[in-house]
């Protein structure tokens, strides 16, 4: 690479002019921002198994009424799932304590169904996603006393078929729980960090769920998959008359491009409720899905820009 | 057909036989170029600012001179909405050449995401950026409704000697063939490209590499050497030759093609792992037997010079180059096989190692020519069974048809075939 690099310093100093005589100055080369509309990234952090928004400077504020009116309906509502929360998981960790692997099983993917609705804002609750929420991979294995939650308690249930040891994580789950119950009143919701939710949901079905990672043993990734995008929706839905009111444009792609994902989803959905096993996705429709969760996030992530809320 | 593009912007590539190479040129000289003016062929032709021309009759990335670098990425789309296509077609063209035109992004306010990705620093960067945009035979299926404008040869590539192609790593709806001076601005061009049609393209595969472009192309010799050490290029077409290429490289309007195809070319992508380990502990006679060539100078085997004739006329049993040596059965170099060959525009990979712990390398083939039949799968069925077999294997690619260009600055890539 040696003549390259002679080659490109030799020429250094003409580029540097080059920019000078053709920069950003001339105006009628910029892209219009129409022509940058489909080109909006996702900020999202999606990092690790799911709490973006902890340790973000979200101490921006606004005096738009619909944002704060927005914001002040998204925690009511946060604080119900929570309290409802507290009792699906409860229905999950009894049948875990009653020793009835059966039921257990089945109230799984029921309990986790609130929690992955309000995944981002409950990881403003400090650790709780660690100490619920955790995949496996981040640990050394298994058997590390510090991987505890759903996905401990998932091994247990289908890889051991057995409650037995089981009993100290349900306890523990049920523990932090109400932990995150007792704070989440209390905790101020930033409206940069609820601007950002939207996109941090569909960030997490894309890295997480439609992978098939997330509950890699019992395979019911596609119920957190729905309750990940009914929380995305409810916060887009909250957020809407002030969207509405700023880009009703992108209030419009937004909107279409949920019920793209929904009407993919609902192939997988059964009465009841419940949805298929994540092995029954099939290749095409999950590359399907992949792009139109892909396409709704770069929308999502316009949204603090629209609102002009800055962290 | 060499007046297709337009004329302040031919100088940009190699047509002119301007390109230059050389370092003594000086930094005031191009800087004063740049200062006197912003058209296109007052902009340098080496380092940071170098840019080829997006506009015109055929794509860039072909007839262009190369790069050092390559990315190719394959995409299939989701949506079988004709409209979608044209759409999506439409959003790369723009991508594309705002990319290579250095086109300044929107600002936005902070709250917003950056329009782009920022690699690349404040500065637009080009260093050479091509982007060529290709079809696969898939677009062709019942989903768009183009079946009857499918490019006569365009089929889904075969398993051709000695091939293993892993579907992960084969075919594809789209391929974007990407070449710049610097892998960075390749990153670059592929993040915004993709960005702007999430919707619709999903990627299949991609691979990306390197090779060695001669500063100062010449038929008959090349830097460029291959990862098994010898020179590849030395007897590639020469880009600047334009009757050349109308011949060997561009459809025609009188190929025998659908109309819109005119302008086009058919790309043949082969990934082809080389087996390095095992070629690096072979004799170095036995490698120069099996290419045909001396590995250090590039001279044709019994001759003296990388540029020599090999002489195959007059040494029928083979004492110099093998009957059976690589060079000699891809190219005969008779009167019969002049019109199968074909434009090379590669690039070296390697991307880690198998689960054999053997590094994982070899070339990423790319051949340009207006007749699959005539070109690439000529030159393909005079080497099967060729010795070089054993020590390669193609694991992947595809066929694709390259679109014709976009001359103006409202058409795009595409129009022609969707219209």
């Amino acid at each position: 690479m040696g003549q390259v690099g002679r080659v490109v310093a030799a020429v250094g100093l003409g580029a540097v002019l080059l920019l000078a005589g053709c920069g950003s100055d001339d105006g009628a080369g910029v892209r219009s921002e129409g022509a940058a509309s489909g080109s909006g990234t996702g900020s999202a952090s999606g990092t690790g198994s799911g709490s973006g928004l902890a340790g973000q400077d979200l101490s921006g504020t606004t005096n738009d009424q619909q944002v704060l009116k927005a914001v002040a309906d998204y925690k009511t509502w946060v604080v119900a799932e929570v309290d409802g929360l507290v009792a699906d998981t409860r229905k999950f960790t009894d049948a875990v304590r009653a020793g009835d692997v059966a039921e257990a099983k089945r109230q799984f993917a029921p309990s986790r169904v609130r929690w992955e609705r309000i995944e981002p804002i409950a990881g403003l609750v400090e650790e709780i996603d660690g100490k619920v929420d955790a995949r496996v991979d981040d640990f050394e294995g298994v058997t590390d006393p510090e991987f505890t939650g759903w996905h401990r308690l998932e091994y247990h249930l289908w890889e051991k078929n057995s409650t037995a040891g089981a009993k100290t994580f349900a306890d523990g789950l049920d523990k932090d729980i109400a932990t995150l119950d007792q704070q989440i009143k209390g905790i101020e919701f930033p409206p940069p960090a609820v601007a950002l939710g939207p996109a941090e949901l569909i960030e997490e079905v894309s890295e997480g769920k439609i992978t098939g990672e997330e509950d890699r043993y019992s395979h019911t990734d596609l119920w957190d998959f729905d309750a990940n995008v009914d929380g995305s929706k409810k916060l887009f839905e909250l957020l809407t008359p002030a969207l509405q009111a700023k880009d009703a444009a992108l209030t419009a792609e937004i909107a279409a491009g949920f019920a793209a994902v929904d009407k993919s989803l609902a192939a997988y959905a059964n009465s009841g409720g419940t949805f298929d096993s994540y092995t029954a996705l099939k290749a095409d429709d999950k590359t399907r899905m992949q792009a139109e969760l892909a396409d709704l996030s770069e929308k999502l992530a316009r949204i603090p820009g629209v609102l002009g809320l800055k962290g | 057909m060499s007046g297709d593009r337009p004329a302040e912007e031919q100088p940009a590539r190699l047509g002119r036989r301007a390109f230059l190479g050389s370092a003594a040129l000086s930094s005031a000289a191009l800087g004063a170029a740049a200062l006197a003016g912003c058209t296109p062929d007052r902009v340098p032709r080496v380092g940071p600012g170098r840019r080829v021309a997006f506009l015109g009759e055929r794509q860039p990335g072909i007839d262009t001179p190369a790069a050092h670098f390559g990315l190719l990425a394959a995409f299939n789309l989701v949506s079988d909405d004709r409209a979608r296509l044209a759409r999506s077609l439409r959003d790369l063209t723009d991508e594309a050449r705002g990319l290579m035109e250095a086109r300044p992004p929107a600002r936005r306010d902070t709250a917003y995401p950056p329009t782009e990705t920022g690699i690349l620093g404040p500065g637009m960067r080009t260093d050479g950026l091509a982007v060529t945009l290709s079809v696969g035979a898939s677009l062709f299926d019942d989903r768009f409704g183009l079946a009857d404008r499918r490019p006569r040869e365009l089929v889904r590539m075969p398993f051709l000697a000695n091939d293993r192609l892993d579907p992960a790593q084969s075919h594809g709806d789209l391929l974007l063939a990407l070449s710049a001076d610097q892998p960075d601005v390749l990153l670059h061009a592929l993040r915004q490209l993709m960005r702007r049609t999430r919707d619709n393209l999903v990627l299949h595969w991609m691979l990306d590499g390197y090779n060695w472009p001669d500063a100062r192309p010449a038929p008959g010799r090349t830097d460029n050497r291959n990862l098994l050490g010898f020179k590849d290029g030395t007897a590639n077409l020469d880009i600047a030759d334009r009757q050349l290429m109308d011949e060997l490289v561009w459809v025609g309007a009188d190929d025998g093609e659908p109309a819109w195809a005119v302008g086009g070319s058919y790309q043949a992508v082969r990934i082809i792992r080389m087996f390095v380990e095992f070629w690096d502990r072979t004799p170095l006679n036995e490698q120069q037997k099996i290419i045909g060539r001396d590995k250090a100078s590039g001279a044709p085997l019994g001759k003296d010079r990388e540029g020599d004739d090999p002489g195959y006329a007059e040494d029928p049993a083979g004492q110099g180059v093998p009957l059976d040596a690589h060079i000699r059965m891809a190219n005969p170099r008779t009167p019969e096989t002049a019109g199968s060959r074909i434009l090379r525009r590669g690039f070296n990979f390697s991307r880690g190692f198998d689960a054999a712990g053997r590094l994982d390398q070899g070339l990423a083939f790319v051949s340009y020519q207006k007749s699959l039949a005539k070109g690439f799968l000529a030159v393909q069925a005079r080497l099967k069974g060729e010795p070089l077999e054993e020590y390669i294997l193609p694991v992947g690619g595809g066929f694709f048809f390259v679109l014709p260009g976009a001359p103006t600055a409202d058409a795009w890539l595409g129009q022609r075939l969707l219209d």
